[in-house]
């Protein structure tokens, strides 16, 4: 027997039992004795939201019967399968309906049987808001009652919604389960039928909240599927009926979970097996994408920015691991879901407690992440993050990055209980929660074995940073499909965009590509917002219609056309934040560049602010143009009017600063052996004319180039 | 079209003579394309370059000079008379405002010796600091009623001009206002008398006294007429009365002359506005309140009321300084020690950054938790906490080095300092720094403090 | 060459959203002009004036609100009274009271103060929370509950508890959602966004972008409302085309021009008058940068912009 003919089978059966059962109704009630379930606006709510029709008599459920009937085809299609479980929930409808006849109350303590559209909007809303993060169905009889209790309470700890229907309601009785709408457990009722009453929930849902109209089918799965986020956890024996209801449940996009191994089909994300029943809780969450918000960090010490600055000196130091002296690193690495055990915090080598106070030791921890969003190029992001988390916890001191990182952990922090895995437990709350749209789970190995930690650091982690320095290399505006939308200064600056490329970091110096779209992917509706570059005006300048197009929408208005490359023609707008700005020197037809530090004068015969304050604004100023220090060596600065080679002038500290990266760029495109030694600085010319002789006895290549103006 | 600083540089002889006071052609060029200079300040711009640069580089709306100021505005004010118009855009955030609003109170020949006593009393009476810069009734309208002697006009306004301020003459008799001119024209009062009947008369005394015009019309066409009438007699010394036939009509004609200016580059209405609420709003204070908040916003250079008190002044020039600061630059507080209720040499300190906007939240809460506390304000280049943190401007170096020069530790005894929890990184950095000092993370946001310090001075 | 008036037409309009219920009902928005440019085009719903009560009565009210309520001693007494004071168009109950810093005071007892000031009045009802995220957002989705097919304003879903509130308001008791978020165009933006994307109808919501007392920052609420005035009308942005309410008498009657008394501050002049001009003058200024309805709380003030706005209108 295939899966398609379980469900029809089970189908028929209860199609067959409903028939019977109306019939009966109307033989001892009449036809048109009224049928509805008690506090609803909305009927029949299964039925009245599938078709949008309202049943309010034993002749109309007769009639609906009929409808019911029709979605019942019979071919060997999955869809078939879906529309025959879909008519299974609508015939339990039916018959629970039935059970409300007179006003009759057939459900007692602790069961619910039909809630009231109170309850679903008094629900909803946490349901909306993501307080109750997912709503498991518990159907069936559980191995052991012990099992039974233990899944009821794994979900009620994490905040899901549980519904009970059959013999585990006894089981969770036995066990002594604190039962109840307030405690978000909710016995539905022993017979099968009776979980069309979290149907009928889903379905109001989608009706109150979702504004779906009743009758729309599709619009109805289409919202049970995306924002509901239900599943089901069966018991075996699964008889046909039951797998029928599955089907419907995997129609609204609720996957089924079951321990049933026998004459079963595994549908992948839609039918699975776990045969461990004590594995229920994860493979539902994962099966859902459920993700559990942590509010509390188990750690004996406190975890606040308050401590952020906290000093741990040599005297209060219980223990120190010091990637100057020893082999030390921290490192995110990106895994396949299925080589991660959410939550899972191993400790390799000695605990803190084997340390003599004041020692210095080797420490690696590496956070192990997957996710279906995840990206290896947000990794280095998380990273930055660490230093941050590490010093949030009371009595650790952490500085550095990658394999030059220093912790200190502080005689009183270990009083108080402070072991190696705690720094595990750490990182993980603060990377699931503050990279929950991309990080799916997590597990953390800290490693305090010395020889363990050297060869990781030569064989994992220096291969991993250097892996990702040459992706960073290798990035080129070319390389990419998408370029990032940048307004976070448009308070300042109300009309100012920044279009962030990976040549060509954010104006203020602190958002990179990378970064921007780490932002966009964990903020959507942020300040980082993707452009498109698909439609080129002009390469030369770097001008796109749809960076236009963004530009223009971003600046409200304010901004036409930028290029991306040009000073001169569209140059980019700057707000007021930028590092550096660069401006034309007509004399010696190049560009001269100060940085914000520069207190001086420049051959401009302007100083800084009087540069910024002509420049900034968000608005286009032809022949000067803000940037960050690390745009100055790039290939694309200024490439339309000749790149690098047109600068002629910097600040000397800003010249030491950029010296490598520049003379490189300068080798790479024109072969100029230490270019710099031909800028001019402070020190040499302050006003044209000494910085155009200077130049001239350098034998700048600027001087030579095509007029700029 | 105002051009662009390359455009402008192209013209200029590219000699980097620095006659003009500019170091360069290039900075002088930018100088003018942003408005700080002209570009005749050059002196050798050929005939050529300066008629097609001339027209272009013209401001849409003229700066009108009128007064006498009593005192400097502020510290950097070097200014004898005040500027008026000038305006480059309509709203603030594309460009800082660069002349504010002047407002000035009246006294009329209706009103008996006693009520111009008073009333001229109450001008002197309003006149503080705020954030630096001082804030008084900068005009008084001397209003002629209709049938007045020239003789009673002259000596009205011979006792306004003695109060000290500027004056603005309200007045449609050529007999009076010849009189009241010759009482007081050195002192260079706005004539605010010409109308579509009266211009040419009017004109004529203004322009031998070498006085501001304000125009009149019954409509704005009567008004732009007129103003057309007056440029072609020569006079381009004029300021714009929107009228007092209702308050609809009086905001309408601010807003379509500004924007007629400003957006259609009409120069004929390239002047500075005039609007007597006052008159709009007879014997109603607040309502004269309202009305004079509502022509700062838009968009008068002159609001008269009947009696600027500090009620109506307290708020209305808290507006105008934050209408007219510049959107791109953070309003900053000076740096200094700050006493909050009451606070003594034994109270805590607490410490944040210059930024206005930071300062009035984080005191207004310290007011509210009615803890005596010193709020230490050192020079953070005016940004937010974490802008200026991130920038290097608000560090344990830079606190430190205040609580030096201000000699803190001589004035105040109290040893706890308290940071922005936002900044809590500084902590420790902080304890070195400050030997003695205990110092204390306290809360990222602002309205947190007031629980915050009730805590602390409870526990 | 005579002058012809220049207009300047918008394609876009500011959505209309109705306020309360039945013949009171205030209509908010609709305009398509900036505020008051009706040479541009006819006023489509002058500005509107809501009264702020607290469900603390008068206990923390300076002496001159005081004396206008005088003989009331319930909070639904307070809201009759409120309601009957020339030019007020809705009212609104803060519930103050509810900050876990202040009274504390549970939320049952809040929402039965909120149930009885709607039961006192027949203008539109407009309840405002005590600014705890926390607090917020357990109490405001009680009130929607409670005042089911009152079609009240709850005030604010703000970034942080807007979820809660907004899912309460919007879609589960079909009440006005209230986006709250500080003096930031794109912050703005930003929340209305994150509600649209709950699912709620934008023509539910109004907006408070932030405000501040005449001379307290108040350059950025400025800016703030012009932008996303002009970014709304000039560029239809959909997500900016909900009419902006601002609360002005929070603000204003705590600054020291407002409250300083009369030892304190010799030569001021009376407290009242400062507490009036501080709060008409914040207000027009917020009504010239586009706020569709302002909340103040002196009769005076009320009246004086009340008449301002008609004679604009």
């Amino acid at each position: 027997m295939t899966l398609f003919d379980r469900v029809f089978s089970g189908s028929d059966a209860v199609f067959g039992l409903t028939e019977g059962a109306i019939n009966n109704a109307i033989e001892q009630y009449g036809a048109d004795k009224a049928v509805a379930f008690p506090n609803t606006a909305y009927s029949l709510p299964c039925y009245y939201g599938v078709t949008g029709t309202k049943v309010t008599s034993l002749a109309e459920l007769k009639e609906a019967l009929g409808v019911v009937k029709s979605l019942m085809t019979r071919e060997q299609k999955l869809n078939d399968a879906f529309m025959s479980g879909i008519a299974t929930a609508l015939c339990a409808e039916f018959i629970e309906v039935l059970k409300y006849i007179d006003g009759a109350e057939p459900y007692s303590e602790p069961c619910y049987g039909h809630l009231a559209d109170a309850v679903i909007r008094e629900l909803g809303v946490p349901l909306v808001t993501g307080d109750i993060p997912g709503v498991a169905v518990i159907l069936g009889k559980a191995p052991t009652a012990d099992e039974a209790a233990d899944l009821v309470k794994s979900y009620q700890a994490q905040g899901i919604l549980v519904t009970l229907v059959g013999d585990v309601i006894d089981q969770c009785v036995e066990k002594g389960v604190n039962m109840g709408a307030g405690v978000r457990v909710i016995p539905l009722g022993k017979d099968v039928t009776s979980v069309i009453h979290v149907v009928s929930v889903a379905v109001r849902a989608a009706l109150i909240f979702g504004n779906v109209t009743p009758g729309d089918a599709a619009g109805l799965m289409k919202y049970t599927m995306e924002r509901v986020p239900a599943f089901v956890n069966a018991f075996a024996p699964l008889d046909d009926v039951i797998v029928a209801c599955g089907a419907g449940a995997i129609a609204l996009g609720f996957p089924v979970i079951t321990n049933e191994t026998e004459n079963i089909f595994r549908v992948p994300k839609s039918l699975i097996v776990q045969e461990d029943v004590s594995k229920f809780n994860a493979t539902s969450l994962e099966a859902r994408d459920i993700k559990i918000k942590i509010t509390k960090i188990d750690i004996p010490v406190a975890f606040a920015s308050a401590f952020e600055g906290e000093i741990v000196r040599r005297k209060q130091m219980q223990v120190e691991f010091d990637g100057s002296r020893v082999d030390c690193f921290e490192l995110v690495q990106t895994k396949e879901a299925s080589e991660i055990e959410d939550h899972k915090i191993e400790l390799i080598g000695p605990d803190f407690d084997e340390f003599e106070k004041g020692s210095k030791h080797s420490i690696a921890y590496i956070v192990e992440v997957a996710g279906k969003s995840m990206q290896s190029d947000f990794e280095s992001v998380f990273e930055r993050k660490f230093h941050s988390y590490m010093n949030c916890i009371e009595g650790v001191m952490h500085t550095g990055q990658r394999d030059m990182i220093r912790v200190r952990i502080s005689d009183a922090a270990y009083e108080a209980g402070f072991r190696a895995r705690h720094i595990g437990e750490v990182l993980y709350a603060k990377i699931k929660n503050d990279f929950d749209a991309v990080v799916d789970k997590c597990q953390v190995k800290v490693i305090t074995d010395p020889e363990l930690v050297t060869k990781l650091r030569h064989e994992l982690a220096i291969p991993a940073f250097d892996k990702r320095d040459d992706r960073l290399k290798s990035l080129t505006d070319e390389s990419v499909d998408v370029y990032y939308s940048c307004i976070m200064c448009q308070a300042f600056s109300p009309s100012h965009v920044c279009v962030v490329t990976p040549e060509r970091l954010g104006l203020c110096g602190a958002v990179s590509w990378l970064d921007a779209k780490a932002t966009n992917e964990l903020e959507p509706t942020g300040p980082c917002q993707v452009i498109t570059k698909e439609k080129l005006i002009d390469d030369r300048i770097g001008e796109y219609e749809d960076v236009n197009e963004a530009v223009r929408r971003f600046s409200n208005g304010a901004l036409e056309e930028v290029s991306l490359y040009s000073i001169m023609e569209k140059p980019m707008t700057s707000c007021g934040c930028f590092e550096c700005i660069c401006g034309i020197e007509p004399f010696s037809n190049g560009v001269i560049i100060a940085n914000r530090e520069y207190a001086g004068m420049t051959p401009l015969g302007m100083t800084f602010p009087e540069l910024a304050s002509m420049t900034g604004g968000g608005v286009q100023t032809p022949g000067f143009m803000g940037h960050g220090k690390h745009f100055i060596a790039s290939k694309k600065f200024m490439k339309a009017e000749g790149g690098i080679e047109r600068i002629v002038w910097m600040p000397k500290d800003l010249k030491e600063q950029v010296a490598e990266r520049l003379n490189a760029t300068a080798k790479e495109l024109y072969g100029i052996d230490n270019f710099t030694d031909m800028i001019g600085d402070e020190t040499i010319a302050e006003d044209p004319e000494t910085l155009l002789a200077f130049l001239t006895e350098k034998g700048h290549p600027a001087l030579a180039m095509d007029p700029m103006m | 079209m105002a051009l662009n600083g390359i455009a402008i540089f192209k013209l200029t002889p590219k000699k980097n003579c620095k006659e003009c006071g500019c170091p360069t052609c290039m900075a002088f060029s930018m100088k003018v394309a942003q408005g700080a200079m002209t570009i005749d300040q050059c002196p050798y711009m050929s005939e050529e370059a300066l008629a097609t640069l001339s027209e272009a580089s013209a401001p849409p709306m003229k700066t009108i000079k009128a007064g006498v100021k009593p005192f400097a505005d502020n510290k950097t004010d070097s200014d004898k008379e005040y500027s008026l118009g000038g305006e480059t855009v309509l709203f603030r955030h594309e460009k800082t405002f660069v002349n504010k609003t002047r407002y000035a109170s009246t006294v009329c020949t209706c009103m008996d010796d006693a009520a111009v006593d008073a009333r001229l009393a109450s001008v002197s009476a309003v006149d503080y600091d705020r954030i630096g810069d001082r804030m008084y009734v900068e005009f008084i309208a001397v209003d002629c009623a209709e049938g007045t002697a020239p003789e009673k006009y002259a000596e009205l306004v011979k006792k306004a001009d003695a109060a000290g301020r500027s004056l603005i003459l309200n007045v449609k008799d050529e007999a009076c206002a010849k009189a009241a001119l010759d009482v007081c024209k050195d002192k260079k009062p706005i004539l605010n008398g010409a109308d579509a009947s009266n211009y040419e008369a009017m004109n004529k005394l203004a322009t031998e006294a070498g006085v501001v015009l304000g125009v009149s019309g019954a409509s704005v066409e009567e008004l732009y007429d007129t103003v057309a009438a007056l440029e072609k007699a020569g006079n381009k010394n004029l300021i714009l009365d929107l009228g007092t036939a209702s308050v609809k009509d009086a905001f309408a004609n601010g807003v379509l002359i500004r924007r007629a200016a400003l957006k259609d580059g009409d120069r004929t209405f390239g002047y500075p506005s005039l609007v007597n609420v006052g008159k709009l709003a007879s014997g109603d204070a607040h309502m004269q309140a309202a009305l004079a908040a509502l022509f700062t916003m838009k968009y008068g250079s002159v609001v008269i009321v009947e009696e600027m008190t500090y009620a109506m002044a307290l708020p209305l020039y808290g507006l105008r300084q934050n209408l007219y600061t510049d959107p791109q630059k953070a309003p900053r507080i000076e740096p200094g020690i700050y006493p909050i209720n009451g606070a003594d040499e034994n109270s805590v300190c607490l410490t944040t950054v210059d930024f206005a906007l930071t300062y009035f939240l984080v005191s207004g809460e310290l007011e509210r938790s009615g803890v005596p506390c010193n709020l230490l304000i050192s020079d953070a280049g005016g940004l937010s906490v974490l802008t200026s943190w991130a920038a290097g401007k608000f560090s344990s170096g830079s606190i430190a080095k205040y609580i030096q020069e201000f000699d803190i530790e001589n004035k105040i005894k109290n040893r706890t300092l308290i940071i922005p929890g936002k900044v809590a990184v500084l902590k420790g950095d902080l304890e070195s720094k400050l030997p003695g000092w205990n110092i204390v993370v306290g809360p990222t946001e602002a309205v947190q403090l007031v629980k915050f310090l009730k805590d602390m001075q409870n526990a | 060459m005579p002058f012809t008036k220049k207009l300047q037409k918008f394609n876009a309009t500011i959505r209309t959203v109705e306020l309360g219920t039945g013949d009171k009902t205030v209509k908010l928005g609709g305009g398509n002009t900036f505020p008051f440019y009706t040479f541009d085009g006819p006023t489509a719903n002058p500005a509107k004036i809501g009264i702020e009560i607290s469900d603390m009565g008068l206990e923390s009210e300076p002496d001159c609100i005081k004396a206008y309520y005088e003989g009331c001693s319930t909070v639904a007494e307070i809201a009759k009274k409120a309601a009957s004071f020339e030019g007020v168009d809705f009212v609104v109950l803060k519930l103050e009271g509810g900050d876990p810093n202040g009274a504390d005071k549970p939320v049952e007892d809040l929402v039965a103060v909120a149930k009885e000031v709607s039961e006192a009045i027949d203008l539109p009802l407009v309840v405002e929370g005590c600014k705890n995220v926390q607090k917020d957002a357990d109490l405001l989705p009680k009130v929607a509950e409670a005042l089911q097919g009152k079609n009240v304003l709850l005030l604010s879903a703000r970034e942080e508890d807007y979820k809660n509130i907004a899912a309460a308001a919007g879609l589960a008791y079909d009440q006005l959602v209230g986006a709250e978020s500080a003096v930031d165009i794109n912050l703005a933006k930003q929340l209305n966004v994150l509600i649209k994307q709950l699912g709620v109808d934008l023509g539910k919501v109004v907006m408070n972008v932030g405000s501040a007392a005449a001379g307290y920052g108040f350059d950025y609420v400025i800016s703030t409302m012009d932008r996303v005035r002009a970014a709304a009308l000039g560029q239809a942005d959909d997500s900016l085309l909900m009419p902006v309410i601002t609360p002005i008498s929070s603000e204003t009657w705590t600054v020291k021009e407002a409250s300083a008394s009369e030892e304190d501050a010799p030569g001021w002049g009376p407290v009242e008058e400062r507490g009036i001009d501080m709060e008409v003058e914040t207000a027009v200024a917020c009504l010239t940068c586009g706020s569709d309805a302002v909340i103040l709380k002196h009769p005076t003030s009320i009246a004086t912009v009340s008449k301002m706005i008609q004679a604009l209108s």
